[in-house]
């Protein structure tokens, strides 16, 4: 079970982020976490999209370097430990996580070198990971907007 | 002989080596021993710098002061105490100055665009038009120009050397001459199809423009009579003239010349080698120099072009540094020619940066990025000097497919890179890596260099 990151090559340049994002949005791509690294020269933006194939397309058409990889995504419950909790499994199974950036709401995503050793190593220890369906339609503000309304 | 007229025939010869179906426009000296084209070279540059020394009076004082006289030059390789000519000598005596003959002897005047300052004027006596349209005849033929060819000319005219040169070399040859001048393609393109034109003489950039601009109208470029594209007035890259050989279903060369020393005609493109173009040797002695020294380089290296015009009357220039960087092979050419052939130009010695104390041309970088997979030959240089010492960092423009979502991958990438270039240039840089369309394209001549040194 694994999303599919959308990665893409970008300068380390005002703007140039600015313009992979706007293409999502004209193309209508919900974005549901990201990260941004660099290294002086430039820099690789990671996307977890609702529909990744379609922003891989999007990014192709506008040129740009991109490339699609399958990272674990976990959703975590939100209380003191839990991050702590997943960081630590994965070092008793002695699997690295190359990198790791948090989804919207409690998810986070991390890129392992064998993502089937580490959803066993998580499987037995109640961590729920999700794949890219649980990503569609998905909505944080969901559950508060409808409470806020039935108050009004 | 296999019919040049048929579209495709002479490529197909040539790909299966029947070179002598090809034509030859003076084999006595294209394919001459190179004895006698030595020989020939020899007698006409002693009266070349005789005729040179007495008709003009700066020659005259520039080889009295480098203490040389006409009976000094015995053999080829005296051509080494003349002095050089550079374009500077030219502009100090515009117009006329280094005129060899009355005005009245000449029966035209062609100028360089000259960017920048007053422009370069030649001359030519009826005998220099002459030379020249037996250069271009040379040139044309090894394309597979016959008589009878329907020429397009797409060059503007005017005072650029290469829309006459070629007209009058064409027709002598017995083409029928259609002057379309430049500009207008949905005219050029008409012209074609209505005037059946056979030949296109154009830059390679509008070539390609012609090629697209029909292409969108539905022209069928393979049933098309175009057979032949004659190209000049800017490099051609090799890629770009197998896209347009492609996709116009015709044959395309290009050949060098310049103004000062004549205009196009210097060399020509057989289809043996199409990285080479062979001199028209009895017309003009080359040399190939260090830029820096001036000094001869070994044969078959690269260096600066100086030609020599043999047998030229109106504007009789010795030794003219071209700034033109090349190397010139003497071995005899698949195609039968047995005359010298330089490589295209494709970098100017005012391009070359000297970093920290190494020659390096923006070419030899073109030619390393253009050997690696993962990025596209184009290219940026930035040299500067901010830490004392200079610094080169060279902007790669990354192919997509060469993007790997790790950090560790893309760098090694990008050392991989520098590592090549330190292998060629003999100098270490830093490769900066750059989006995929993140270089600036141009259609004119690209900027690639940045030197930001200042003085310390």
């Amino acid at each position: 079970m694994s999303v599919s990151q959308i990665s893409v090559f970008v300068e380390s340049r005002p703007g140039h982020m600015a313009r992979v994002l706007a293409s999502f949005e004209r193309a209508g791509i919900n974005v549901r976490g990201y990260s941004a690294s660099d290294t002086g020269d430039y820099g690789i933006v990671r996307f977890i999209v609702d529909d990744p194939d379609r922003a891989l397309a999007v990014l192709e058409d506008m040129g740009a370097a991109a490339a699609k990889t399958e990272v674990l995504c976990a959703l975590l419950p939100d209380t003191p430990g839990e991050l702590a909790r997943i960081m630590g499994i994965m070092a008793r199974c002695n699997i690295n996580v190359e990198y790791s950036y948090s989804l919207i709401s409690t998810f986070i995503a991390m890129y392992v070198d064998d993502p089937a050793a580490a959803e066993r190593a998580l499987a037995g220890e109640s961590i729920a990971l999700v794949d890219q369906n649980d990503l569609v339609g998905f909505s944080v503000c969901a559950d508060a907007e409808k409470s806020e309304r039935e108050t009004r | 002989m296999a019919d040049m007229t048929v579209k495709g025939a002479a490529l197909a010869a040539a790909a299966a080596g029947r070179f002598d179906e090809l034509p030859i426009h003076d084999p006595s000296i294209e394919c001459a021993s190179r004895e006698r084209i030595r020989a020939i070279q020899l007698a006409r540059l002693i009266d070349q710098v005789e005729w040179t020394y007495e008709q003009v009076a700066w020659y005259r004082r520039a080889m009295d002061d480098a203490g040389v006289a006409p009976s000094d030059i015995k053999t080829l390789d005296d051509v080494r105490k003349l002095p050089f000519t550079d374009k500077s000598a030219l502009r100090d005596t515009f117009p006329y100055g280094m005129f060899a003959v009355p005005l009245d002897e000449v029966v035209e005047l062609h100028a360089s665009s000259g960017t920048t300052g007053k422009p370069v004027v030649v001359g030519y006596t009826k005998d220099d038009m002459d030379l020249w349209a037996d250069c271009i005849m040379r040139l044309v033929q090894m394309a597979g120009v016959v008589p009878g060819d329907r020429v397009q000319m797409a060059f503007g005219y005017g005072m650029f050397t290469g829309g006459f040169g070629l007209h009058y070399g064409l027709q002598r040859l017995g083409c029928m001459m259609i002057p379309a001048g430049s500009g207008n393609t949905d005219r050029q393109i008409q012209m074609i199809q209505d005037y059946g034109s056979t030949v296109l003489v154009s830059t390679p950039s509008y070539a390609l423009h012609i090629c697209e601009v029909g292409e969108s109208m539905g022209v069928d470029w393979s049933a098309s009579t175009l057979r032949v594209g004659l190209f000049g007035g800017e490099p051609c890259t090799p890629a770009m003239k197998e896209e347009i050989e492609r996709r116009m279903h015709i044959v395309c060369t290009d050949n060098y010349g310049l103004t000062e020393v004549m205009g196009p005609g210097v060399s020509g493109e057989c289809l043996a080698e199409r990285d080479m173009q062979h001199i028209a040797e009895d017309h003009f002695l080359w040399e190939v120099v260090d830029p820096v020294t001036g000094e001869p380089v070994d044969e078959g290296e690269a260096g600066e072009l100086v030609l020599t015009p043999l047998g030229k009357r109106a504007i009789p220039v010795l030794r003219y540094r071209t700034h033109d960087l090349t190397r010139v092979v003497t071995e005899r050419c698949a195609c039968g020619r047995t005359t010298a052939r330089m490589q295209k130009v494709r970098s100017r010695c005012d391009d070359m940066l000297i970093i920290r104390g190494t020659n390096v041309f923006p070419s030899q970088v073109e030619d390393v990025l253009s050997g690696i997979d993962g990025v596209t030959p184009h290219y940026r240089i930035v040299v500067d000097n901010e830490t004392g010492l200079d610094r080169m960092t060279v902007y790669a423009e990354l192919r997509p497919e060469a993007f790997s979502d790790s950090f560790e991958k893309m760098d090694a990438f990008r050392r991989a890179i520098e590592e090549k270039l330190k292998s060629v240039l003999l100098v270490s840089s830093k490769v900066k890596l750059v989006e995929p369309g993140g270089i600036e394209r141009s259609t004119g001549k690209t900027k690639h260099v940045q030197d930001l040194r200042t003085l310390q």
